[in-house]
């Protein structure tokens, strides 16, 4: 994967001998780095400078507690309001509220629409961002009309609020090996006494949890949030998952 | 008598705020808050930019003239440094709270109405970059910023309140790290030639060179480290290091 770490500020100089160059494919500027033209690749976070000669890429890892959408994100969603054709929905505090079509479900037509009342949770994609407009969400595959797993979120359950690096990590295919999270396979597995529960993690940095057993969510959301917050790795996971489980019941 | 103290920064002081730092030097201490890109009220709303709303809060007692005179000033070199093309109709608000100030041994201050000077100034500046930084809103670049006072013929670096108030003239100068002046604020009498001078010492102190042996060297050779005051910007590169590996734990 990676390669280089070096620490860069907004609006210094990268050394051109950092900047990968490939035959073939054209390079790739990813998050925190702004391209003056002619030549000049400049960074404007602060952050730790990525870069992969293979795919001909670089960007800037950095931690913000701000969500900014982008486009194929999944996100968990509050309904504020509807409109006439939409949900608005808030995807963090403060921000401009996001849209989502009332057509955006699966089979859904104007006399079959999901009604969603104020607060429910949503778990959607962000079809559209872009900075001059708010973002829209959608909660269908928009090839197959599909849900694919998208769409209200049901049953008893809860969502907590996680940093968004632990939530972008706890939504890697293979987040136990290359993510270090192995926390809810533990709570699902022998060291949580197999729990029984459902999760929905959102890019925005919510993740809800879903249980028929009330204990189950307050140790399964303490256990994300602790971990998070004091950046376990796999063995401090394991016992905090066993403290956790033991103290509850 | 000068309250020259090395300076001190702790981040992510607040655990709601998008970014937060308190930064304490030469006596002063100010924690800020910055929040963004949040939704902007319809009267603050730009179309095609960010609007960028500083606030300043004294030590005791309510914000005056004064603290709107330093929010204009820092408002308009902190537009100059954040991306705000990238975020239209958004807003960004720093607030910038000054938390101990150093006290002036000549004057029985009761601290009713905190007096505010340009000696405050470089510390507000420096507090709300390093906020900016932590809350990673995208800037041109960063920045660092001084204050000088002059008086008769004796320049005194990260002035204390009676060098303030013995001096002719107070100046503040702030550079980007492309070395270009961001910000210059004087007040009192001083000529051309004075104000060259001042822009000089500020340039030397604000964009020192990365270092390495031989400029270390014939830094050592000018001037006494006391004159010159703290490197800045190797100090933000240190302090930006250090939470730049803390913070991508999760990354």
């Amino acid at each position: 994967m990676a390669t280089k770490h070096h620490v860069v500020l907004p609006g210094e100089p990268i050394d051109p001998s950092l900047i990968p160059t490939h035959p073939k494919h054209p390079l790739r500027l990813g998050p925190g780095l702004r391209h003056i033209p002619p030549e000049d690749i400049v960074p404007t976070v602060a952050g730790q400078l990525i870069t992969n000669p293979a795919k001909n890429s670089m960007w800037i890892e950095y931690n913000s507690n701000r969500y900014i959408p982008s486009q194929n994100d999944l996100v968990l969603a509050q309904i504020l309001r509807s409109t006439s054709d939409f949900y608005l929905c808030s995807l963090s505090p403060h921000t401009a509220p996001a849209t989502l079509p009332h057509l955006a479900f699966e089979a859904a037509t104007k006399k079959t629409r999901p009604q969603l009342a104020p607060g429910q949770l949503v778990y959607a994609r962000v079809s559209l961002a872009n900075k001059h407009m708010d973002p829209e969400l959608e909660c269908v595959h928009p090839g197959t009309g599909k849900a694919d797993g998208l769409g209200p979120i049901a049953g008893p359950g809860c969502a907590f609020d996680v940093s968004l690096g632990f939530a972008r990590r706890l939504l890697m295919a293979r987040s136990r090996e290359e993510g270090g999270v192995g926390v809810l396979e533990m709570l699902g597995g022998e060291e949580g006494g197999g729990l029984a529960f459902e999760t929905a993690v959102g890019r925005n940095g919510r993740v809800w949890v879903g249980s028929e057993s009330p204990k189950t969510v307050v140790i399964v959301g303490r256990a994300l949030q602790e971990t998070d917050r004091l950046g376990l790795g796999l063995e401090g996971q394991r016992k905090l998952v066993k403290r956790l489980v033991k103290e509850v019941k | 008598m000068t309250v020259s103290s090395a300076p001190e920064v702790a981040f992510g002081v607040l655990p709601r705020a998008d970014g937060s730092a308190r930064y304490s030097h030469a006596g002063y201490t100010v924690l800020a808050s910055v929040n963004g890109p949040i939704e902007a009220q319809r009267r603050d709303e730009h179309a095609y930019e960010a609007h960028v709303d500083v606030i300043v809060r004294p030590a005791a007692g309510v914000g005056g003239t004064r603290e709107r005179h330093l929010e204009a000033i820092l408002q308009s070199s902190l537009s100059q440094l954040i991306l705000i093309k990238n975020f239209p109709r958004c807003l960004i608000q720093i607030v910038l709270q000054v938390e101990s100030s150093p006290e002036n041994d000549y004057v029985n201050t009761k601290l009713v109405q905190a007096s505010l000077n340009f000696a405050l100034m470089p510390t507000l500046m420096q507090t709300a970059i390093l906020a900016l930084l932590s809350a990673g809103v995208p800037m041109r670049a960063t920045a660092t910023a001084t204050a000088i006072a002059v008086s008769h013929d004796k320049t005194v670096v990260d002035p204390s309140p009676r060098d303030v108030e013995t001096a002719r003239s107070v100046h503040v100068l702030a550079f980007t790290s492309q070395d270009d002046l961001l910000l210059a604020e004087s007040e009192g009498d001083f000529t051309v030639k004075e104000w060259d001078d001042i822009y000089e010492a500020a340039k030397k102190i604000c964009c020192r060179p990365a270092p390495d042996g031989a400029s270390m060297q014939l830094d050592d050779d000018d001037s006494s480290p006391a004159a010159v005051g703290p490197d800045l910007r190797q100090f933000l590169r240190s302090t930006m290091e250090s939470k730049v590996a803390a913070d991508l734990h999760w990354k």
